[in-house]
């Protein structure tokens, strides 16, 4: 759950804007510490990467209609700090393009960035744990629980926001009179007698249990086929070009000329 | 997403909107984004979304690439709303916002080269962002067509097909390994090339002007404009609520109208 499918004006004003607080904070922190000649080589890396991120979401698994993210092996791939800067990006090319909202990016970016993190965190301790020959275990077991924590921090947003079946019309304004956020829709475009509304809506919380249910009744399938992908992909990764997973973004590389594989001058 | 005709537009388009400056736009879309924020109306949001359309109507801008990228948040907006708005009303009110916030952005996009779009937020995020958003949105073209190639590659020799699923999903994931030991030399080869070009730790683009200065004001009136109309429908709600069908009735008059001097120009 890399992001929010959720349109702009429709969280609260004090959520979406906290979110791009968050964000925007945490990316300029880990700017701000990745200074110097080896970030700077990295640049290029962050933005292949957040790039191979944007295809793996048009890329489908046949024939099941399911986009996978690889934010998990972004985070790998990345380390902390680039993935920080990795997730902003990544939110911000998907918004221009129309997928996911304007106002909504410094959640996204926040969801993106737990899943990169966690995921990294995760994977180099059960490395540790488990050993390197359990590259594959290790990232799915990571993929598996960081996508639940993000699918239930998607479920804490919601409720937080108070988006549910009652309140879903009172959403993205603030009413000028007394900045309570309150809108004047409970009897407004409904006066008009369109689709016959205006009656009482349900109680929110019946909104937010029918969210959770069809958010986690369809998860489990997601949070299987992105484990498996990822597993697969670190596993390959791992056995072609192990130094990548292990050594660290930013870890010095030595540069081995074609026809030089060998050391042979 | 065929991003590869988003570029084409951008650059090789001469609407007014691509004649406008960059600056402008984003003015304009922050505006039209800000009416749709404000807006609960669905009529409202409505009047918004077929402004929209007849903007890229009249523009001549390339609406059958265009549509589909603006519908695809429709359907995640749709589970959404689905998922927990309480009737219908409120469930096209979602979906409406997405499709219009997507068709603003998606308009922005069809009409300003990325790096003068990236321009304008380097100068507000850090070196290391601005120039990450660069290479990114320069990589995924590279990248989208290394995996379409590699996808044509693997379904060529039937690794790809709907009735076997576990190895179509293996030959995704081997694709998409592939594409991955791919990007990591393509970054390697891109530093040094940036290298070569005197790369410091910070692309400098430079802003386009404006090549219409008028297109530029009417632009930015227009959305001022909408927000004013959107902004007015949500204050002093009481009184206009009863006339929420007049913007759009006048926005769906404002298409037709678009359409019938279309035809008649071509």
């Amino acid at each position: 759950m890399s992001h929010i499918h959720i349109p702009d004006g429709v969280l609260p004003v004090w959520l979406w804007l906290g979110g791009w607080i968050i964000s925007a904070g945490l990316v300029w922190f880990a700017s701000s510490r990745s200074r110097g000649a080896d970030v700077r080589r990295k640049v290029p890396l962050v933005g292949i990467i957040s790039a191979l991120v944007l295809v793996s979401m048009s890329s489908e698994i046949v024939p099941i209609a399911y986009h996978i993210n690889l934010t998990v092996v972004a985070g790998v791939l990345l380390g902390p700090q680039l993935a920080i800067v990795s997730a902003f990006v990544v939110q911000v090319v998907l918004a221009l393009l129309g997928h996911g909202g304007v106002t909504v990016i410094g959640l996204n970016t926040l969801m993106t960035m737990t899943e990169m993190l966690l995921g990294w965190a995760l994977f180099r301790g059960l490395v540790r744990l488990l050993g390197r020959t359990r590259v594959r275990t290790a990232s799915g077991i990571a993929t598996v629980v960081t996508l639940v924590v993000t699918t239930t921090l998607l479920v804490g947003v919601i409720a937080v926001s108070g988006v549910t079946g009652a309140t879903a019309r009172e959403t993205g304004a603030l009413d000028p009179q007394n900045l309570t956020f309150a809108s004047p829709f409970s009897s407004g475009i409904v006066g008009v007698g369109l689709f016959s509304g205006g009656e009482p809506a349900t109680a929110p919380a019946v909104g937010l249990r029918r969210f959770a249910a069809i958010v986690y009744t369809l998860g489990p399938i997601g949070w299987l086929i992105e484990a498996l992908v990822t597993a697969a992909i670190l596993g390959y990764v791992a056995r072609v070009r192990p130094s990548l997973i292990f050594e660290g973004p930013l870890a010095p590389t030595e540069r081995v000329l074609p026809g030089d594989e060998h050391g042979v001058h | 997403m065929d991003i590869a005709v988003l570029d084409r537009s951008a650059v090789g388009g001469n609407s007014h909107l691509h004649r406008a400056a960059p600056r402008s736009k984003l003015l304009a879309f922050a505006l039209v984004l800000a009416s749709i924020v404000v807006s609960t109306n669905l009529f409202v949001v409505l009047a918004l979304l077929f402004v929209l359309l007849a903007v890229v109507a009249a523009e001549r801008l390339p609406a059958r690439s265009m549509l589909p990228l603006a519908a695809y948040p429709a359907v995640f907006a749709a589970v959404f709303a689905f998922a927990s708005a309480p009737d219908a009303l409120a469930a096209a009110l979602i979906v409406a916002k997405a499709v219009t916030a997507a068709l603003a952005a998606v308009t922005l996009m069809f009409t300003t080269p990325y790096p003068q779009v990236f321009a304008a937020v380097q100068r507000v995020t850090p070196g290391l962002v601005g120039d990450a958003l660069l290479m990114t949105y320069r990589a995924i073209f590279i990248l989208a067509d290394k995996l379409a190639d590699l996808t044509r590659a693997i379904r060529l020799r039937a690794g790809i097909a709907g009735s076997h699923p576990i190895r179509s999903a293996k030959a995704t994931t081997r694709a998409l390994g592939g594409l991955l030991l791919y990007s990591v030399d393509l970054a390697q080869r891109e530093y040094d090339v940036l290298v070569l070009r005197g790369y410091s730790g910070r692309l400098k683009v430079a802003e386009h002007p404006s090549r219409s200065p008028a297109a530029d004001r009417v632009l930015v009136a227009g959305a001022l404009a909408l927000l004013g109309v959107a902004t007015v429908w949500r204050t002093c709600w009481t009184s206009l609520i009863d006339y929420s069908w007049m913007p759009l009735a006048l926005a769906l008059l404002g298409l037709g109208a678009t359409f019938l001097f279309r035809g008649r120009n071509r």
